[in-house]
């Protein structure tokens, strides 16, 4: 890894970073665990476009990681894995099919993969098939954020160009 | 211009899912009888129309739950947990949508079959 790459993907860590620590201040608008703007996505839907996936990779966990220790809330590293490894395996796929032109329908699906493998993840570690009925809510929720963070996203992809 | 198309289509049709789920499960019925689930395991099975108010405490891993009972509804009055979802939920309504507090793994929810008592 050069210099130039690993200052790259340490700059947008951090900028994602600062996003989701901000983020945290912002209280929730409904009361459904899961629901959350994920503004801190930008970034990823953002290096997903600009970089290869490993990077992509590295820049997501380690946000998470550092995220989690800031936050303080430790159980949700597991959520928050387990989302993100099944949204960018999805946009993985999607980026082939699909140019920047239709980034945001890509980060709508996105999102809707991150909220299908929270509940994934919520489904084994509460050993109940309960919690499924918040799927419809974390749709709804997750077409709104996305497509927030893929418009974001998109303006982003147009005008920077690291 | 059809790609497009297809885009928006798709848009809304998770869109149009999800409302549609959203309404079926907050209008469905549910019974008297109440399950307080932790880690996968009945801790108590409480009959709401039955039950005079109180309070009940669940601890995991150190962490507390204030689960109270008030004029026959049920809902999570304390909670030292980060993110508080489980007392912002408020009082358990409808039959499908439990209260969850995911950090310490609790569950409320009306059972599926009303007839156990």
């Amino acid at each position: 890894m050069d210099t130039k790459r690993m200052t790259r993907l340490a700059l947008l860590t951090s900028v994602a970073l600062i996003i989701f620590i901000i983020e945290l201040h912002i209280p929730n608008l409904a009361p459904v665990p899961g629901i959350k703007l994920g503004l801190a996505n930008i970034i990823t839907v953002y290096a997903m476009y600009k970089y290869s996936f490993g990077d992509t990779a590295l820049v997501v966990f380690t946000r998470i990681l550092l995220g989690t220790i800031f936050s303080g809330n430790i159980s949700a590293i597991f959520y928050s894995i387990g989302g993100s490894v099944l949204c960018m395996c999805g946009m993985f796929l999607l980026r082939r099919v699909t140019d920047e032109k239709y980034l945001w329908i890509s980060s709508v699906i996105g999102a809707v993969l991150h909220n299908t493998g929270q509940i994934m993840v919520a489904v084994v570690m509460l050993k109940t098939t309960a919690v499924f009925s918040f799927f419809p809510f974390l749709l709804i929720s997750g077409c709104i954020a996305g497509a927030f963070t893929g418009i974001c996203a998109q303006i982003l992809c147009s005008r920077i160009n690291l | 211009m059809k790609k497009k198309n297809i885009c928006i289509f798709v848009f809304i049709l998770i869109f149009a899912l999800g409302i549609i789920c959203s309404l079926y499960l907050l209008n469905s019925e549910h019974g008297d009888t109440v399950n307080i689930i932790q880690n996968g395991e009945i801790i108590y099975t409480i009959d709401l129309s039955a039950s005079e108010d109180r309070k009940i405490e669940v601890e995991y891993q150190g962490r507390k739950n204030i689960i109270q009972i008030y004029n026959h509804q049920i809902c999570v009055s304390d909670a030292d947990c980060p993110d508080q979802t489980c007392m912002k939920t408020g009082y358990l309504k409808s039959g499908t949508i439990p209260i969850v507090c995911l950090p310490n793994k609790l569950i409320i929810s009306y059972t599926d079959d009303s007839e156990v008592k």
